[in-house]
């Protein structure tokens, strides 16, 4: 009799875990591109004007790549998302360095103010 | 075979190769991308970057190689050139990193020598601040010696002063001194010349008495003084010791004469002739003497300056033989003293 019971249990597991499995698009592993888009966001990639337009391209591609998924073409889906993630990186690379690229130069106004109201030599560059 | 089947076939082959040699946009940006990538400062600053450019760049190469026409070739071109610029992209920030790194050491190391400077500036000026302070110590001392100097200097002025004061006390009472014996020598000057015209006074009143005198009686200088006679008989009469009213006449006479000269010490001496005892003579001369100097004394002449005696028959002046002689020595002489008594 319990025997019976764990048949049915492991049987009715069996049979949901089957139904969900043909019931729904296949899945796609989408955590890296969100996590790059995510990233360009948030170091403000959208006003950066080199940034932004990799980032509006790796939005595009995710939700291609969503499209593709949803009509089960995971392998182009899979290959959508690589691209979406590399462009989310690359306007987070280029975000970066216009903001690096601003902070050193006010670093290197700072220096040459810092010497003029010292009244220290100045390098030459 | 035919020829034209040889033909078309060749043909064939080299389109189907001409296709399949044509690379998409996305390996050709690609290629770019890495090109630039390799020939910028990424190469040395992000080496790791550009090797995964360069892995993700053959990736495709291979996967063109392998299926020229596959979305997989397009997609992994496209990731490939993301990768170049990505790298390229790392490049710059490293880049401008290592610049804002060097600025701020920069900044770091202006800012050390600014300290520095200023510290050094600040041991300057201490050891200015020092010098100075020191300088005013000097001077300090300077002034404060100078002051002792002049509190020695005001000292011995005041002492000075006062010295110059008793001085001038000494020096005035001196002139009062010397104004008062001035006065005194001009007193003394002027009752020296009173007492000299006084003694001349006298001395010519005197020499006048004594002119008188010579008319009256005999007068002669001796060293006792100046001697009058007067004749014995003339004044009184034998043996008596009043005065004749003729020899008041020649008293009076010769009274007046010595008025002249009253100041001067008289001495009244009577002599008798030898006969009779000494007793006698004596007493008669003196009472002769004395009849003589109380008649000068009634004509105003000191009685005090004049003095009688009686000497007898003493000091003859002739020779009591005869009676000429005799009536010569009967006499009263009268002796002036030379000069005035002193008081």
């Amino acid at each position: 009799m319990k025997q019976f019971y764990y048949s049915i249990t492991l049987v009715s597991v069996l049979a949901v875990l089957i139904l969900a499995g043909c019931g729904s698009a296949p899945e796609v592993n989408k955590e890296a591109s969100t996590s790059a888009i995510r990233a360009a966001e948030e170091s403000g990639a959208s006003k950066v004007p080199s940034a932004s337009l990799y980032l509006q391209l790796a939005k595009e591609e995710l939700e291609f790549a969503k499209a593709l998924a949803a009509n089960d073409e995971k392998e182009k889906a899979e290959s959508m998302l690589l691209r979406a993630q590399a462009d989310g990186e690359l306007a987070v690379a280029l975000s970066r360095s216009v903001k690096d690229k601003t902070e050193a130069t006010d670093a290197v106004e700072r220096v040459r103010q810092f010497q003029i109201d010292n009244q220290l030599p100045q390098e030459r560059k | 075979m035919k020829p034209s089947t040889i033909i078309i076939t060749a043909v064939a082959v080299l389109l189907l190769a001409g296709c399949a040699s044509v690379p998409p946009p996305e390996l050709v940006n690609a290629r770019q991308s890495y090109e630039q990538a390799i020939n910028s400062p990424a190469a040395q600053l992000v080496p790791a970057e550009v090797h995964k450019a360069k892995q993700a760049l053959a990736i495709a190469e291979k996967s063109f190689k392998d299926d020229p026409k596959s979305y997989k070739t397009v997609d992994l071109s496209y990731i490939a050139d993301r990768k170049a610029k990505m790298a390229v992209a790392l490049g710059v920030t490293a880049a401008e990193q290592a610049k804002e790194e060097n600025a701020n050491k920069e900044y770091q190391s202006a800012q050390d020598q600014v300290m520095k400077n200023t510290k050094s500036d600040l041991a300057t000026q201490t050891e200015n601040a020092k010098t100075a302070n020191e300088n005013l110590a000097a001077q300090t001392q300077i002034t404060n010696e100078t002051k002792a100097d002049l509190a020695t200097q005001t000292q011995m002025t005041t002492a000075a002063n006062t010295d110059l004061t008793k001085q001038t006390a000494i020096t005035k009472s001196a002139k009062d001194d010397l104004a008062a014996s001035e006065r005194t020598v001009d007193q003394k000057n002027l009752q020296l010349a009173a007492e000299t015209g006084a003694r001349m006074d006298a001395e010519n009143r005197a020499a006048k008495a004594q002119a008188a005198l010579v008319k009256l009686a005999a007068v002669k200088e001796e060293a006792r003084g100046l001697v009058i006679t007067l004749s014995g008989s003339v004044l009184f009469a034998s043996n008596k010791s009043s005065l004749l009213p003729a020899a008041r006449e020649r008293l009076s006479q010769v009274s007046d004469a010595l008025m002249e000269t009253k100041e001067r010490k008289i001495t009244i001496e009577g002599y008798t002739d030898s006969q009779g005892s000494d007793k006698t003579n004596m007493d008669l001369s003196q009472k002769r003497a004395d009849a003589v100097r109380k008649y000068i004394i009634s004509r105003g002449y000191s009685a005090a300056l004049i003095e009688a005696n009686g000497l007898g028959k003493d000091r003859p002046v002739a020779d009591n033989a005869s009676a000429e002689g005799r009536a010569n020595n009967r006499r009263v002489e009268i002796i002036v003293d030379r000069g005035p008594v002193n008081k």
